[in-house]
């Protein structure tokens, strides 16, 4: 079953979830068959905060289809500027598009799409909400890498408190089995209160580290996050914690042969460049997944087989 | 309003409601979310910190010519949970509600998060599922924050 709009994970079956890997394989597979998939259709992109790969993947995939692409960039070229309610951009967009991704750092505009779109809208990131398009490509990635997701071992470190990516990440996790879930953040960036109420309610167990050398030697997959300088009310509290959780060779000197590390991106400084070198490295490839993993939801969305 | 001999004595009002057992320094606030100011017509009695056999301290707001609608009892029952309200007519009590926490409340309560789509100018309301009642937790239905009882006074 699919929902309507899509911003939260915790809204999506593992059956979708798997649904989504085995189209994106596919497309991966033979792209030109799903070349004209999409002819005559539209996608807006309506990104009021900054974005590079989300953006650009959510683009190339919908082009990579064979459809076109409407939207802005910056919130300061849309009528946002002006005052205009997202309930309002909402109702425009229904009869701009037929699929929509939005980024906002607003969060609950996901209650707003279900109010008033009658178009897919799809999350782009939404504050420090969740960003549910990443937690498939992330977890399309592991899958990729160890063909099952069930039993693996996760570390995910850095900013648990700010990173939208990690209650998606989180979230997705759990549906999964045996899935052994360990956190490596400094206790100012714990997970919210509620993210970890959310997993409580979904029998989601996990242990909590402060550094990834207590742990890192045990791990299948190394998820690290950026320590986000936008998202800290007070600066001087960046400028303290940035660079404490910086991942260098040796860190991981004792990891497993097969160990992968993740990234969503941007780095900062938190992956060291000489990691890139490392055979553990797939944040890159990561990035890449994202394109096909897009391209799949955008047919389920629009209901091209 | 007077005391003698260690005895509170308050006026009898012929129709209105009285609010009594309202935890301490709480009566000022529950005139603000009755929406009665300076302008309000009748009488209204309020006595803050008087001794109270069952709560040690309590306050207690007397309005003439106000019955509490069940919007305005869902709001008593966040700030004054302990608060008994009577509905009075002909100088005797009409109506006993006591007050019950919801397991849902709307348009009242603000969310805490400032980038929540509820605190700005969208075409809704604020909303909030209460998750558990010992210890007060709401949960906003849009952002997900959550809010205890220690933070529920600021949102009001």
């Amino acid at each position: 079953m699919i929902p309507q709009h899509l911003f939260s994970v915790r809204k999506i079956s593992r059956d979708f979830f798997q649904e989504i890997f085995t189209l994106a394989s596919s497309i991966e597979e033979n792209p030109i068959v799903y070349a004209d998939k999409c002819n005559g259709k539209l996608l807006a992109t309506l990104f009021f905060e900054p974005s590079t790969r989300t953006r650009l993947s959510f683009e190339s995939a919908m082009l990579r289809l064979g459809g076109k692409i409407l939207g802005f960039t910056s919130a300061k070229t849309s009528s946002a500027v002006k005052g205009e309610s997202i309930a309002d951009t909402i109702r425009m967009i229904n009869h701009y598009a037929h699929i929509a991704v939005i980024r906002h750092y607003i969060e609950g505009i996901g209650q707003i799409a279900e109010k008033f779109a009658t178009i897919p809208f799809v999350s782009g990131g939404t504050g420090t909400q969740e960003h549910p398009t990443q937690a498939l490509l992330d977890l399309y990635t592991i899958q990729k890498e160890f063909k099952n997701i069930d039993g693996l071992k996760v570390g995910v470190m850095g900013d648990l408190l700010y990173g939208r990516t990690i209650p998606s990440l989180l979230f997705s996790l759990a549906k999964y089995n045996n899935v052994e879930i360990n956190l490596i953040s400094p206790p100012a960036l714990n997970l919210r209160k509620n993210i970890t109420l959310r997993l409580q309610e979904m029998n989601c167990e996990y242990s909590t580290f402060e550094n990834i050398r207590e742990i890192v030697d045990e791990l299948d997959v190394l998820y690290v996050t950026r320590i986000q300088k936008e998202r800290f009310p007070d600066p001087t509290d960046y400028e303290r914690l940035k660079g404490i959780y910086q991942i260098k060779p040796d860190d991981i000197k004792n990891a497993k042969e097969n160990m992968i590390i993740l990234h969503p991106l941007p780095r900062v400084d938190e992956i060291d460049y000489e990691i890139d070198k490392l055979k553990h490295s797939r944040y890159f490839e990561q990035a890449q997944n994202g394109v096909w993993v897009r391209m799949a939801l955008i047919l389920k969305y629009l209901e091209i087989g | 309003m007077s005391e003698k001999n260690n005895k509170l004595i308050v006026t009898k009002i012929k129709e209105g409601t009285v609010i009594d057992r309202i935890p301490p320094g709480k009566a000022l606030k529950i005139l603000e979310v009755l929406g009665i100011d300076a302008n309000y017509p009748y009488t209204v009695a309020l006595a803050m910190r008087v001794s109270s056999e069952v709560m040690s301290l309590k306050d207690v707001v007397k309005i003439k010519g106000k019955a509490l609608n069940q919007s305005e009892t869902q709001k008593l029952s966040f700030i004054a949970p302990t608060a008994t309200v009577n509905i009075i007519e002909n100088y005797n009590v009409k109506e006993k509600i006591h007050l019950k926490i919801p397991e849902h409340v709307e348009d009242f309560i603000s969310c805490l998060n400032p980038n929540c789509i509820s605190n700005t100018h969208e075409p809704i309301v604020s909303s909030f599922d209460v998750i558990s009642k010992e210890p007060l937790i709401l949960r906003c239905v849009y952002c997900d924050r959550l809010i205890e009882q220690k933070y529920l006074d600021r949102t009001f």
